[in-house]
């Protein structure tokens, strides 16, 4: 009898919930059913976060309803509140229509109903519900079993839990609030996903383009604004819209969607130019559209941005034409817009913010943008290219020609320096200015043995043969004229170079290294200028500001005029082939031991160059001298190139290169002897190049525009003092000098070293 | 594909519940896609009394394009042009804002607005944009000496217009019998 109403009820039972099920196959007796948890409106849900400093979580609780939240109340389930938590800022909430659904197991006994209650277990997956409800629950069954006289309870039963899930089982807090363990976050998330999706499948929409009603299976609501659509008429708006390239379409096809959203969302705080109104590719692959088409979408959407943006900056080879790479778009990946859907444009916004801010810096004058700015490179052919002058990267130190009038006049200046002051190398075209020394340069970019004067390549094995007459008899424009400009191209060039490492030993200098130093020291105009002003203020005297481009001429005139050497008018320039290899005479010189004081002038062994020329020149005083510094060859390899890179840089140019200088030939050692050197060539200036002078005067009056806008106005002032001491001595030497210039092919003889005070010269050297 | 389908579908709509001051005939039954239509001025409307034809012409590829609709009555508005073709400035109509969602009533409503105020800002004639924001009173009259003489009696919706003698200068000729 029993076991008839056990089984009537089960019967009822089944046909009430058609989903029950027998989880045990050997035992029809117990029935299993998941009931929904779907609260009569959604519920706002909190998921603490884990760095919770409150009183700990209990473990095995779910902590639903701990009332740890301000919104929560005191806590209705059992929890507790605690005040300290009063003040910790809700975060991470979200509102719930779907909790994951209850599993109900009940087990009808066979004693049941007279003298045994239904068995009871309860569970949920993710366990979100706190044990003492669970638990409150399952005591239900065996009461109401008792409140029914021990009689069928299955059905109310039933019906009380489900009841008792519409408001969650008393656990939402009076304000609303129901607080879930977070380490069940994305279970709880993702289940509200699929209950709501399901909810939506079920019911009928009217879509707004076709009008007709549609089941909500048939439909894709839109992400942003919950607009719903049928995927039919999505596909044909999206993909003809695509197809035609109107991407302005592609947005929610509601009336007047995207101009209230925007309008909602501008007075909400935050500042932005427009709501995001694109549907991202990955929406329109739900819809879903076809992955080619959103492809296409995605790539057109890139073009228009780039398009749109004046700044951008197109690959110069007719073919390509592609955009270069830009940070403010990125090419898009796959099938993602780089700056992906949520942030789309409130990331592009606060570029145009950043790009507004700096006072219209971008834009209004580009010319002293770093020269990494310049750089582009094609995302499409990877061609890399100056972004302003639009040709192959030519590296940072090589200006770009532009229309003149594109200029500024710092710019003009700088150019009209480099074209007097710098000699390009043959090779890579950077120009080189020259801070002192022999005429015999290697490049810094690509070691390049070079003439100074005419810019011929020199052989790396022999470069002095250039300066002398060749084996076959023959000599070049340049004959005899190794150590013209001795003192640096240019206003003050030589300035700087006295180094900050005096008295140590010469390294090895290796030009990588030189070449890294020097970079990263262009950038930091400011503290070379400093430093240059102070040379600048301790020092009248300067090397001669020789305009680099009459140089060639004016100087062959002199050479004509002043040395009685034969010229053969428009001999060949002995060039010899490209040296490429490490400057051989830096790395001899490097570790050569002192010449032997006997060798007078100093002929190093690889350079017969420098040994022979010391006689033809004799008739100038201080050539002895100079052969000596030719012994002490580690000075020729600190000074042998001196990079004007800097120059086309911006301000000051010129300046910067003398710091520079000084830079350089403290990493090569140069120390000791300078002021020697100096002194030297001092000398020689006044007594023998003053007609060279002179000329060099009279051009410099006619440059003086340039030579102005080039230097500072300190320089300028240097310039005339310079002037004058030089007609001041145009006849005699000063017997001062003369006794200097004594003791200095002295020691030079003995290769010994004046006891120089470093503190004579007032100026510092950037370390 | 789906244009005659939501047509008829808004042309139903149309008929069952007609929107105010609007009557809707086609001209052909065989082509759904051609709408005339007869807006009467609202009250409120310096155009009151007149009567306007509009033409509609739905596109293939409606609703995703916007319909076109021109009115084929002449009228003396800032942002419906002076002349027989009677397009009208209406940002609803623009192939960038129009979103396929957007039903005729909602156009017509608008047209209708835009009889009641005019958007003197975002003109189609700038001459009588000037005159409606700085002298009301002469566009007023202007406006009126048009519905006298263009929008009284029966609405033609024939692409040639009776006479274009007076299009610039303002028509002196209207008949002062109004009240």
């Amino acid at each position: 009898m029993a076991e008839t109403e056990r089984d009537t009820e089960l019967q009822t039972l089944e046909a009430i919930f058609p989903e029950i099920q027998t989880p045990k196959p050997n035992d029809p007796y117990t029935i299993a059913l998941e009931l929904p948890v779907t609260p009569s409106k959604p519920v706002v849900v909190y998921f603490p976060t884990a760095s919770n400093d409150g009183p700990p979580p209990d473990p095995t609780a779910g902590r639903v309803a701990n009332g740890a939240n301000p919104h929560a109340g005191p806590a209705i389930a059992g929890g507790y509140q605690d005040p300290d938590q009063q003040a910790q800022p809700q975060v991470d909430s979200h509102e719930l229509a779907h909790l994951p659904s209850i599993r109900l197991e009940l087990s009808f006994g066979p004693k049941y109903p007279e003298q045994e209650p239904p068995k009871v277990a309860i569970s949920t997956n993710p366990p979100w519900l706190p044990a003492e409800t669970i638990k409150k629950l399952q005591d239900d069954g065996p009461r109401l079993w008792e409140d029914m006289g021990r009689d069928l309870v299955g059905f109310s039963y039933i019906d009380h839990v489900q009841q008792a899930a519409e408001d969650i089982f008393g656990l939402v807090s009076d304000a609303g609030a129901l607080e879930v363990d977070p380490s069940h976050k994305i279970a709880i998330l993702d289940y509200d996903i699929q209950a709501r999706r399901a909810a939506f499948e079920k019911e009928t929409f009217e879509c707004g383009v076709c009008l007709d009603p549609k089941k909500g299976a048939f439909c894709h609501k839109m992400t942003d604004c919950g607009h719903v659509f049928c995927v039919e008429c999505l596909q044909d708006f999206y993909n003809s819209a695509i197809k035609e390239g109107n991407l302005a379409a592609v947005k929610c096809p509601a009336p007047n969607c995207a101009k209230e959203r925007g309008k909602s969302r501008s007075p909400s705080g935050r500042k932005r130019k427009k709501p995001k109104v694109f549907i991202s590719p990955s929406e329109l692959l739900q819809i879903p559209i076809d992955e080619e088409t959103v492809r296409r979408y995605v790539t057109l959407k890139y073009k228009t941005e780039l398009e749109s943006d004046k700044n951008t900056i197109y690959c110069p080879r007719q073919w390509c034409n592609g955009a270069a790479r830009s940070k403010k778009h990125k090419r898009p990946t796959g099938l993602e817009l780089a700056d992906d859907s949520d942030d789309d444009d409130s990331s592009a916004s606060e570029d145009e913010d950043s790009e507004e801010t700096p006072e219209g810096e971008v834009g209004k004058s580009k010319p002293y943008n770093k020269t990494e700015d310049l750089l582009a490179i094609c995302d499409t052919c990877s061609f890399a290219f100056c972004s302003r002058c639009m040709q192959s990267w030519h590296g940072e130190f090589v200006g770009c020609r532009r229309a003149k009038e594109e200029l500024t006049a710092e710019e003009l200046a700088s150019i009209e320096y480099m074209k007097a002051h710098t000699t390009p190398c043959p090779t890579c075209a950077a120009p080189a200015q020259k801070t002192h020394g022999c005429n015999h340069m290697i490049c810094y970019r690509c070691q390049t043995h070079f003439c100074y004067l005419c810019s011929a390549w020199l052989d790396p094995g022999n470069p002095y043969q250039h300066f002398n007459t060749a084996p076959d008899g023959r000599v070049t424009t340049c004959f005899m004229r190794l150590w013209e400009l001795e003192l640096g191209d240019g206003a003050e060039v030589g300035y700087g170079f006295a180094g900050g490492r005096a008295g140590q030993p010469a390294p090895a200098v290796v030009f990588d290294e030189r070449v890294e130093q020097f970079i990263p020291e262009i950038e930091e105009a400011t503290d070379e200028e400093d430093n240059n002003h102070n040379a600048n203020a301790g020092r009248p005297a300067a090397a001669p500001a020789a305009r680099g481009q009459a140089q060639q001429q004016q100087q062959q005139q002199q050479q004509q005029q002043q040395q009685q050497q034969p010229l053969p008018a428009g001999a060949p320039a002995q060039e010899v082939g490209i040296a490429r290899e490490g400057p051989l005479v830096l790395r001899i010189a490097a570790n050569n031991p002192p010449p032997p004081p006997a060798a007078a002038p100093a002929p190093v062994n690889n350079n017969p160059g420098v040994a022979n020329r010391g006689a033809p020149r004799g008739r100038q005083g201080p050539a002895p001298a100079r052969g000596g510094r030719g012994g002490a060859a580690a000075h020729r390899g600190g000074n042998q190139v001196q990079q004007a890179g800097a120059v086309q840089q911006g301000r000051g140019g010129g300046r910067r290169g003398g710091a520079r200088g000084g830079g350089n030939a403290a990493a090569a050692g140069f120390g000791p002897g300078r002021g020697g050197r100096a002194a030297a060539g001092n000398y020689r200036q006044n007594n023998n190049n003053q007609a060279q002078q002179h000329q060099r005067r009279n051009n410099q009056n006619q440059q003086a525009v340039a030579a102005a806008a080039a230097a500072a106005a300190g320089n300028q002032h240097d310039m005339v003092e310079m002037l004058e001491m030089l007609e001041g001595n145009d006849e005699e030497i000063d017997p001062r000098q003369e006794e200097w210039v004594r003791q200095f092919v002295r020691l030079a003889l003995n290769d010994e070293e004046d006891e120089f005070d470093e503190d004579d010269f007032d100026f510092r050297v950037p370390v | 594909m789906s244009s005659s389908k939501r047509i008829t579908k808004e042309l139903t709509d149309c008929t069952t519940t007609p929107p105010p001051n609007i009557t809707i005939t086609l001209p052909s039954d065989s082509n759904i896609s051609l709408w005339h239509i007869t807006l009467a001025a609202p009250p409120e409307s310096i155009y009151h009394p007149g009567k306007f034809g509009l033409i509609v012409s739905f596109p293939l590829e409606y609703p995703f394009k916007p319909p076109q609709i021109t009115f084929a009555t002449r009228i003396y508005h800032p942002n419906i042009t002076n002349e027989s073709s009677g397009s009208i400035c209406l940002s609803l109509l623009k192939t960038d804002n129009w979103k396929p969602s957007t039903k005729i009533v909602t156009v017509l409503d608008a047209i209708r607005q835009l009889l009641v105020e005019p958007q003197p800002d975002d003109p189609l004639e700038t001459r009588i944009a000037e005159q409606y924001k700085n002298d009301r009173k002469e566009f007023e009259k202007e406006a009126k000496a048009y519905v006298n003489k263009y929008a009284k009696g029966p609405v033609k919706f024939s692409t040639t217009t009776t006479d274009g003698g007076s299009t610039s200068t303002s028509s002196t000729t209207a008949p002062p019998g109004e009240a």
